[in-house]
C-alpha cells in the first residue's frame, strides 16, 4: 500500500517534499465561519433567479413583471392550481410520462455505457483508439441536421409517438458522454485489483461485475443523476417524437403555456416550472450521497 | 513490489492474451456497436450526403456538388458566428471549469451541510433549457435587473446588458459559468474516488494541505479534468439552447450572440436551407474534432493515469 | 467482423429511406371520401387555452362525423415549425395544419399543401369575403383558409396619460409629427420616468408594411419580389432614431429587451411607455398583464390613406401528404364555417375571418374582445398585401437584425436599408 502511495506521490512533477511544517495559522472555528460566509454569499447570488422564479410563481399575473424584488405583497397560490389543471390531463400525468422516459434512459445508460466503458478502459482490441475516436465524433454533429434522417429511420421502425426513440438509444450506449466519463473513472481504479481477480481465475464479466462496478459507484451515480436531469429537461427530441398530447412529457407540456401572439400565462408557467424542478432537485439532493461512496471508504465522511 | 512491476510490464507490453480480449471487447461493446450501426451512423452519413445537395426539407434534395462548401467562404454571418463561438468557448470553458473545480474541492469534505450546499450550487444547472430561463436572465441582467441595482448601490450607472450588442455575449458567458453544476459534480465524484489513504500517507510524510492537494490530489484528478475539458469544449462549440432561449432564437441583438449552432439552425429550419446547414454541421465537426484531437495529443503531457 | 462494410450498408439504407420518402408527395388523384373509419391528425401552435378550445371543437366535429376520428397535436411556435418541417420532410405530416402568413408560400409553392379547390366539394368558402379569402392564396391558388384577422393598432395607456396630465390625441386626424410631439410631451411631463412610446417599427414586418403603404410602397410585389424602396425603410428608422435622442421613444436596448420579453413583460404591459404598437387582438393579453386602462387608437397618418389592412392571424391548410384529403377538408370546413365550432372557438385565434361566424360570435363578447372588434370596425382596410414569398420565411429575424444595428448606431439607416433589401431579395432568389 505504501508502495502505491509512493508512486502516486512521486510521479508528478513537484512532488511533496517530506518534512515541511504543517501550516495552521487560522483557528478551525474562524476558518469554518469564513468558509460558510463565503459559501452562503455565493449561494445567494447563484440562487437569486431561482428565488425570483419561486416568488413570481406566487404572484398575480399583472404583478409578475412589475416588481423586480423578492417581496411578496399579494399571495396568489392559484397559479399552481391553474397550471396543474391547465391541460386535459393534470400536470402529474406529464410528470409520470417524463418519469417513464427518465427511468428507461437511466437503466439504459447505466448498463450500456458501463459495458462499453469497460471495454475501452480495460481491454486491448483491434482498433481501440479508432473506435473511441468514432464514438467521440458521433456527438459532434448538432441534432438539427440529424433529426430529419433520424425521424425517417424511427418512423420506419414504427416508433413515432412512442417513448422508444427516447429510451432505446440509451440502451445502445449512444450517450458517448457517459461512456467517456466512465472510461476516465475506470482508468482511475488501480489495475492491481483486477489483476488480482484475474489471478484468482475471474473472467472479464466477473471482473466487470464484481471488481469494477462496485468501485465506480460515484461514476454510476453521476451518470444516473445526469441522465435524470438531462432527459427530464431535454426538449427537442421529445417535442419531435411525441405527437399525442397524452404522451407529452414535462418540458413539452411546459412550453404549452407559452405563446407569443395570444399571450403567455406566466403565473401558471412559472408555477409548473417550480413543480417540475422539484423532482430533479430532490433526486440530486438525495442522489448525491452516492457520490460519497466508492473507494474512499477511509478518512472521508 | 515485484509482482506489481511485472503486471505493469505485462500491461504496457504485447499481451499474450490479446486475441481473447478481442472477443471480450466485442461482447462488451455489442450494445454500442448496435447503436452505432443501426441508429447513429445512418443519419450522420445522410447528413453528410445532404451537405452536397440543395435541400429545402420539403422537396427531394438535388445534388449540388461543392456549392454549399464554397458558400462558406464568403458568408459574413457565418464568420460572425464563428467569432462569437470562439470567444464563447475560449472564455467560458476555462472560467466554468475553474469555478467548478474550486467549489468541488471546497465542498468535498469537512464542512457541515455539504449536501445542501452542493444541491444549492447545482440548482441553476437544473433549470437547463427551461422556458423560464429567458425571464430569469432578464431579472438579473435586464435594464431593471439585479446586476444594475447592485451597480447602482456603488454608484455605477447600469445598462441593458442582455440587449446591447457590446455586452450580450458576456451575459451568456456568465450564464454558462453560472451553470457549472455538471462539471462540479463530476469533479466531486472524481475526488471521492481518490483513495483517502493516498492523502493520509502524504500527510504522515509531513506534506502540508496545499502541497498535498497539488502533488497528490491534482495529479490523480487530471483524468477527470481532462474529461471535463474535452466535453465542455465539445458542448460549448455546440452551444445552442441558452442562446436560443435568451435571444428568442435570433442570436441578437444585431447578431452579437449568433452562435454557430444557432446560425446553422436558422439556415436549416428558418430558411429551409438544410443542405447548407448540413455543410455547416460537418464544418463544425471538423473544427470540434480538431480541437479534441489537439486535446488528446496534449493530454500525454499532463494527464496522469494510474493504470 | 467487417464493421465498415456493415456501416456503409446500413448508412445507405437509412439514406435511401430518407430520399425515397421525401420524394413521394400526394397521389394527385381525385379528392373523395374514404370508406370506413378514418383517422386524421391536426396540429397547431399555441398555449393551453387554445388547446382546450380546439380539442372541444374537435369533439364536436367527431360527433357530427362519427366515422372520422381526429387527433389533435399542439406545440409552441418555434417547436411547431421545427416539427412540421421535420414531419413533412419524412412524409409524415399531420393532415390538417395551422399555417402562418410567413410560411404559407414556403410550404405551398414546394408542394406540401393541398390545393383547396380540389376539395371544393367538402369545403365551403362562400361565407368569406373575397379580400380575406385572397389572403390564403398563393399565385392565385387557394391553399389555406384564414381563421382570424387582426389589425395593427396604436395602444395607449390612459392611466399614464392621466397621471402626467397629457391629453389623449384625436386618432382620426393625427399625423406622425403629432405622434412624435406627443411622445416627447409624455417623456417631458413624466420627467424622464417614462418614454413616450415604444419604438414604432422594425421588429416585425407588419410595422414596415404599414409604413411602406403610407408611402405608396409595399414590402413585396405581386410576383413575390422585394419592391420596398430602401429610402422608405430608412425614413422609418430615422424617425425612431430622432425620437430616441429626445427620449420620446425608448432606447435601443430597451426596445430589444421589451421585444424579447414578449407581450406580458414588454414595455407597454409594464408601463414603461405610454404608447406603442400591437395587433388589436392582443389587447386582452396586454390589459391582463398590465392591469392598466389600455385603449386602441387608429394609427397615425391613417386618416386619408387606406394603409391599414386586415392581417390573417393564422390559417388552416391541408397537407398534400394526407391520405384523406376529403376528410381533412371536411374538418377545415367545420372549423371555419360551422356555428358550433365558432361558438366554441370564439375569438381565441383572432376575430373570425368568416363574416357569418364573426356576426354570431360578436353577439356575446367579453369587454376586451369588444374593444378589439369595435376598433376593427372603425378601420377602413386597404387591399391585403401578398403573402411573404417562398424563401422569405426568415424575413423577421433579418429585419430585426438590421433594425438593431441601426438603433444601436452601428450602421447608418440608408446603408442598412439597402443591405436589408438586397439580402432579402437574394434569399428569395435562391429559393426560386
Amino acid at each position: 500500500m505504501t508502495d502505491t502511495l509512493a508512486k502516486a506521490a512521486a510521479t508528478p512533477p513537484g512532488a511533496a517534499r517530506p518534512g515541511g511544517p504543517p501550516r495552521r495559522r487560522l483557528r478551525p472555528v474562524v476558518r469554518s465561519v469564513v468558509k460558510h460566509t463565503v459559501l452562503i454569499l455565493c449561494a445567494l447570488v447563484m440562487l437569486y433567479p431561482v428565488l425570483w422564479m419561486v416568488v413570481s410563481s406566487l404572484r398575480p399575473n399583472d404583478e409578475i413583471f412589475q416588481a423586480p424584488d423578492l417581496f411578496l405583497t399579494n399571495l396568489e397560490a392559484g397559479n399552481y392550481g391553474k397550471g396543474w389543471n391547465a391541460f386535459s390531463k393534470p400536470f402529474s400525468h406529464f410528470m409520470i410520462n417524463s418519469g417513464i422516459v427518465v427511468l428507461g434512459a437511466i437503466v439504459g445508460n447505466l448498463v450500456a455505457c458501463s459495458m462499453a466503458a469497460y471495454a475501452f478502459a480495460r481491454l486491448e482490441f483491434k482498433g481501440r483508439r479508432w473506435w473511441f475516436a468514432i464514438m467521440l465524433v458521433t456527438i459532434m454533429l448538432p441534432i438539427h441536421v440529424i433529426i430529419v434522417p433520424q425521424y425517417v429511420l424511427f418512423s420506419e421502425f414504427g416508433w413515432i409517438n412512442t417513448y422508444l426513440p427516447l429510451i432505446v438509444p440509451k440502451f445502445l450506449a449512444t450517450d458517448a458522454f457517459f461512456v467517456f466519463l466512465m472510461v476516465q473513472f475506470i482508468r482511475g481504479i488501480p489495475t492491481e485489483l483486477d489483476e488480482a481477480a484475474r489471478i484468482d481465475g475471474a473472467g472479464h464479466p466477473r471482473i466487470f461485475l464484481q471488481v469494477i462496478l462496485p468501485l465506480m459507484v460515484p461514476a454510476l451515480a453521476t451518470t444516473a443523476i445526469f441522465t435524470f436531469i438531462w432527459v427530464w429537461n431535454d426538449f427537442f427530441s421529445q417535442l419531435i417524437y411525441l405527437t399525442d398530447p397524452e404522451m407529452y412529457t414535462v418540458p413539452v407540456a411546459l412550453r404549452g403555456f407559452v405563446d407569443a401572439q395570444s399571450g403567455t400565462n406566466w403565473g401558471a408557467a412559472l408555477a409548473m416550472s417550480v413543480v417540475s424542478l422539484l423532482p430533479v432537485f430532490l433526486v440530486f439532493l438525495f442522489g448525491q450521497r452516492f457520490l460519497l461512496r466508492g473507494i474512499a471508504t477511509t478518512g472521508g465522511k | 513490489m515485484s509482482a506489481t512491476a511485472e503486471l505493469r510490464s505485462l500491461r504496457s507490453g504485447r499481451r499474450p492474451a490479446a486475441k481473447q480480449q478481442n472477443k471480450a471487447a466485442f461482447f462488451f461493446l455489442l450494445p454500442w456497436f448496435l447503436g452505432l450501426f443501426v441508429i447513429t451512423l445512418g443519419p450522420m452519413i445522410a447528413s453528410l450526403y445532404l451537405s452536397f445537395t440543395d435541400y429545402n426539407l420539403l422537396q427531394p434534395p438535388e445534388f449540388a456538388g461543392l456549392d454549399n462548401y464554397s458558400r462558406i467562404l464568403d458568408d459574413a454571418r457565418l464568420h460572425q458566428s464563428l467569432q462569437v463561438t470562439f470567444v464563447y468557448v475560449l472564455v467560458s470553458v476555462p472560467l466554468q471549469l475553474a469555478l467548478a473545480l474550486a467549489l468541488a474541492v471546497l465542498l468535498d469534505r469537512g464542512i457541515r451541510g455539504l449536501a445542501v450546499y452542493r444541491s444549492v450550487f447545482y440548482l441553476p444547472s437544473l433549470l437547463g433549457s427551461s422556458v423560464a430561463i429567458a425571464v430569469l436572465w432578464r431579472t438579473v441582467f435586464g435594464t431593471e435587473g439585479l446586476f444594475n441595482e447592485v451597480l447602482g448601490l456603488v454608484g455605477i450607472g447600469g445598462r441593458g446588458w442582455i440587449s446591447e450588442p457590446e455586452t450580450a455575449l458576456s451575459t451568456l458567458i456568465v450564464l454558462n459559468v453560472w451553470t457549472f453544476g455538471a462539471p462540479m459534480v463530476i469533479f466531486l465524484a472524481g475526488l471521492r474516488q481518490i483513495p483517502a489513504s493516498y492523502e493520509e500517507a502524504a500527510a504522515v510524510d509531513g506534506a502540508g494541505r496545499w502541497r498535498r492537494f497539488w502533488s497528490v490530489t491534482m495529479p490523480l484528478l487530471t483524468p477527470i479534468i481532462f474529461f471535463n475539458l474535452v466535453l465542455q469544449i465539445i458542448h460549448a462549440f455546440q452551444a445552442f439552447t441558452q442562446a436560443f432561449v435568451v435571444s428568442g432564437g435570433k442570436g441578437g441583438p444585431a447578431d452579437s450572440t449568433l452562435f454557430y449552432s444557432l446560425y446553422l439552425y436558422q439556415r436549416g429550419f428558418g430558411n429551409f436551407d438544410m443542405g447548407y446547414a448540413s455543410a455547416l454541421a460537418w464544418l463544425l465537426l471538423l473544427l470540434v474534432g480538431t480541437f479534441t484531437a489537439i486535446n488528446f495529443w496534449a493530454a500525454k503531457y499532463w494527464v496522469f493515469y494510474d493504470d | 467482423m467487417s464493421g465498415s462494410a456493415k456501416a456503409r450498408l446500413l448508412g445507405a439504407v437509412a439514406l435511401s429511406g430518407a430520399l425515397v420518402l421525401t420524394a413521394c408527395g400526394s397521389s394527385g388523384g381525385a379528392v373523395e371520401r374514404s370508406d370506413g373509419q378514418v383517422t386524421l391528425r391536426v396540429t397547431w401552435w399555441g398555449e393551453e387555452t387554445r388547446a382546450g378550445l380546439t380539442q372541444e371543437a374537435i369533439a364536436a366535429f367527431e360527433k357530427e362525423y362519427p366515422d372520422i376520428t381526429v387527433k389533435g397535436e399542439f406545440k409552441d411556435w418555434d417547436g411547431y415549425w421545427d416539427a412540421l418541417a421535420t414531419t413533412t420532410a419524412a412524409n409524415d405530416s399531420p393532415d390538417v395544419v395551422q399555417m402562418d402568413e410567413l410560411y404559407l408560400a414556403s410550404y405551398a409553392e414546394r408542394g406540401s399543401l393541398l390545393d383547396l379547390g380540389e376539395a371544393g366539394e367538402f369545403l365551403d368558402t362562400s361565407q368569406f369575403d373575397e379580400e380575406s379569402l385572397k389572403t390564403g392564396e398563393v399565385d392565385g391558388t387557394q391553399y389555406a383558409m384564414p381563421i382570424g384577422v387582426g389589425v395593427l393598432a396604436n395602444i395607449v395607456n390612459v392611466d399614464l396619460f392621466e397621471k402626467y396630465g397629457v391629453e389623449l390625441p384625436d386618432d382620426a386626424t393625427w399625423t406622425w409629427d403629432d405622434y412624435a410631439d406627443l411622445a416627447d410631451e409624455l417623456a417631458e411631463k413624466s420627467e424622464g420616468k417614462l418614454n413616450g412610446s415604444s419604438i414604432t417599427g422594425g421588429m416585425d414586418t407588419g410595422s414596415v408594411r404599414y409604413w411602406a403603404r403610407l408611402h405608396d410602397d409595399e414590402l413585396f410585389d405581386k410576383n413575390g419580389d422585394v419592391t420596398l424602396d430602401p429610402q422608405t425603410l430608412a425614413s422609418m428608422w430615422q424617425y425612431n432614431l430622432d425620437l430616441m435622442g429626445s427620449g420620446g421613444v425608448e432606447s435601443a436596448a430597451q426596445a430589444v429587451e421589451s421585444y424579447n420579453a414578449g407581450l406580458e413583460a414588454g414595455s407597454l404591459a409594464t408601463g414603461k411607455v405610454a404608447m406603442g404598437f400591437s395587433y388589436n387582438t392582443q389587447i386582452t393579453a396586454l390589459r391582463e398583464a398590465s392591469g392598466a386602462d389600455l385603449r386602441l387608437l387608429r394609427l397615425p397618418g391613417s386618416g386619408g390613406a387606406d394603409a391599414a389592412y386586415f392581417k390573417p392571424s393564422m390559417y388552416w391548410a391541408v397537407s398534400s401528404q394526407s391520405d384523406h384529403p376529403a376528410e381533412a377538408a371536411l374538418l377545415t370546413d367545420f372549423l371555419v364555417n360551422h356555428k358550433a365550432a365558432g361558438d366554441i372557438l370564439g375569438t381565441e385565434r383572432g376575430i373570425p375571418a368568416n363574416g357569418e361566424v364573426r356576426k354570431a360570435v360578436t353577439a356575446d363578447l367579453t369587454e376586451n374582445d369588444k374593444i378589439a372588434v369595435e376598433y376593427m370596425e372603425s378601420v377602413t382596410p386597404g387591399p391585403s398585401p401578398v403573402v411573404t414569398p417562398k424563401g422569405g420565411s426568415g424575413v423577421e429575424p433579418m429585419l430585426q437584425r438590421y433594425t438593431q444595428e441601426v438603433y444601436a448606431e452601428q450602421t447608418p439607416p440608408e446603408k442598412a436599408a439597402q443591405a436589408f433589401v438586397d439580402e432579402l431579395q437574394s434569399e428569395i432568389d435562391s429559393a426560386k
